[in-house]
């Protein structure tokens, strides 16, 4: 076992954004920490990278139990690197940045030299050796910062959103960097995610966040909403942009809800005239296992999970105009 | 008119003939405020930089006494280093009055208010993931120190150019400790004073276009290294 964690919380003035009764990462795995914003996704790998202390529990590595005292814990950040979301590089060149961790560790200059070059290679930024590290582009930087990140020949790489804010063809580079450095490294690998298509795609094992704890499973379609009482008596989520879905909830307060994407109908045709209704155009499909995940813009996103047998069967493309009805049922409130 | 421009070509002339008198008081200002702005890097620099990375019961009330200090008069530093090193002063034994220690010293109290507020808004002013990125790679607290300071680098730099600035420019410190001795304590802006009672304006003129041209290079300087620092926050 990687890592386990026993209780673990972290509270904010009085804020609490994380509450993990027992969670537990498996070794020489890619695990994928999978949840919406505000999730606890960041906390906890700052926690894991030992980067911050937990408010109340206990954190074991590798079967051994984390004393927090800060001299042990450098001992630590030596095993375990965490790659920020939108990392800043020293103003400094790329070599240096990359360096940087050999030349506190002192190591032998001719080993950092080769070794850093071998890092930028790898990260595909032979090319960049000399730049200054500000003229980077974002994915430039990604790729720079994982390449300074293992230079410290780390365990254990943490990444948070590593392809948040990259375009696709970083995005491809990073997803092959990341399963390069698993399978020949077998560096143990977290990182965080709010989208279920790549944690499909790259990890092992995935573990929900909601709401700073652990989740059966993962919720999506998460929208902010108000509840309010109707003409007709009946209680409906007022959604943004105006939408609203009716619910039978009894909260009166500003709430939050998912929609299971499972559980929501789609349709080229509309169905009756049924509540909860909404009409909407297909903009990505995308194969998961036996189903086809459809995300249709309906004024608000909205991602639909329907068996692949009955996606061909309706013979539904991107661009087409679609009906989709959220039953109650279907509907989380939080 | 004619008298302030034939002033002003004499000034000219007696800059660019290198006077040795004028030398000799540019010499006086220059050693005394580099020694006073080095001695408060060394001690300024390294108190800005530890106020602004701990956390401290009393750190807000800290600063708002540096803050406050910035204003201080530079002729309640004289007094305040006269009732100290004159002969009926503690460390009258010292011989300190009328030497360019006693400018130095003046000086120093000056300007380490400046070093050191300025040193804490560079370091605060570091993006706080430099902290973290140097603790994940593995650095220690001395090695993650050096890394906020590389990044804080521009603008200490600057913080000691203004000090630098704020020094060499000074009267009321100088004249108070300093007595304004020819070729020993006489520093430009006391030369200035002195020359304008005896109604000697070419050398009054020369010193202040001296004055003003390292006020400009300083602010040149100063811009400089503040718009690099901002870059790199």
């Amino acid at each position: 076992m990687l890592y386990q964690l026993n209780n673990v919380t972290k509270t904010y003035n009085g804020n609490t954004v994380l509450d993990l009764k027992h969670l537990s990462f498996q070794e020489g795995k890619v695990i994928g920490l999978l949840g919406p914003n505000g999730s606890g996704k960041t906390t906890l790998l700052e926690i894991l990278a030992f980067l911050l202390p937990p408010t109340s529990g206990e954190i074991w590595f590798k079967q051994e139990k984390v004393n927090l005292n800060l001299s042990r814990l450098m001992k630590l950040r030596r095993k375990v690197v965490l790659v920020q979301q939108n990392p800043i590089l020293f103003t400094t060149t790329v070599y240096k940045n990359i360096d940087f961790p050999l030349k506190i560790r002192n190591t032998p200059k001719a080993k950092r030299i080769e070794m850093v070059n071998a890092l930028l290679e790898l990260v595909g930024m032979a090319s960049f050796r000399d730049a200054g590290a500000h003229t980077l582009s974002g994915g430039q930087t990604q790729r720079v910062a994982i390449a300074r990140a293992l230079a410290c020949s780390p365990e254990v790489i943490l990444l948070d959103e590593p392809m948040s804010s990259v375009d696709v063809e970083n995005q491809i580079t990073i997803e092959r960097i990341i399963r390069e450095i698993n399978r020949i490294n077998s560096i143990s690998v977290v990182f965080t995610t709010h989208d279920m298509v790549q944690t499909s795609r790259l990890a092992d094992e995935t573990i929900f966040l909601f709401e700073g704890r652990a989740a059966e499973t993962i919720h999506e379609n998460i929208f902010s909403a108000r509840i309010e009482t109707a003409n007709d008596g009946h209680r409906y989520c007022m959604l943004p942009n105006g939408f609203k879905l009716r619910t039978r909830s009894e909260k009166t307060r500003r709430i939050r809800i998912s929609i299971s994407p499972g559980r929501i109908r789609i349709s080229r045709n509309q169905f009756s005239t049924e509540e909860n209704t909404l009409k909407g155009r297909i903009v990505q499909l995308n194969q998961e296992h036996s189903n086809v995940r459809v995300l249709v813009d309906a004024g608000i996103p909205l991602n639909v999970l329907i068996p692949t047998e009955l996606f061909d069967s309706q013979c539904m493309g991107i661009g087409e105009d679609v009906w989709i009805t959220c039953p109650e049922e279907s509907i989380d409130i939080f | 008119m004619d008298f302030l421009t034939d002033s002003f070509f004499s000034a000219l002339l007696l800059i660019w003939t290198l006077d040795h008198n004028l030398i000799e008081i540019i010499n006086v200002s220059l050693k005394v405020s580099s020694v006073s702005t080095f001695v408060s890097a060394l001690l300024g620099v390294p108190s800005g930089f530890l106020i602004a990375f701990s956390e401290f019961r009393g750190k807000r009330l800290l600063i708002t006494i540096l803050n406050t200090l910035l204003a201080l008069p530079t002729v309640v530093i004289g007094l305040f280093v006269y009732a100290f090193i004159s002969r009926r002063g503690i460390f009258g034994a010292f011989d300190l009055l009328y030497t360019q220690k006693a400018i130095i010293i003046g000086q120093i109290i000056l300007i380490i208010p400046i070093v050191t507020t300025m040193t804490i808004s560079a370091v605060s002013r570091i993006d706080d993931r430099y902290r973290k990125a140097a603790l994940t790679l593995g650095a220690n607290l001395r090695q993650t120190a050096w890394v906020i300071i590389r990044e804080a680098r521009f603008g200490i730099v600057a913080a000691v150019v203004m000090a630098f600035g704020r020094v060499i420019a000074e009267v009321g410190i100088s004249m108070m400790l300093g007595g304004n001795a020819k070729g020993f304590t006489r520093t430009m802006t006391t030369a200035m004073a002195l020359e304008y009672d005896k109604g000697e304006f070419v050398l009054s003129v020369a010193l202040g276009l001296v004055l003003l041209g390292v006020s400009f290079t300083v602010n040149i300087f100063c811009n400089y290294f503040q718009g690099k620092g901002r870059g790199s926050s």
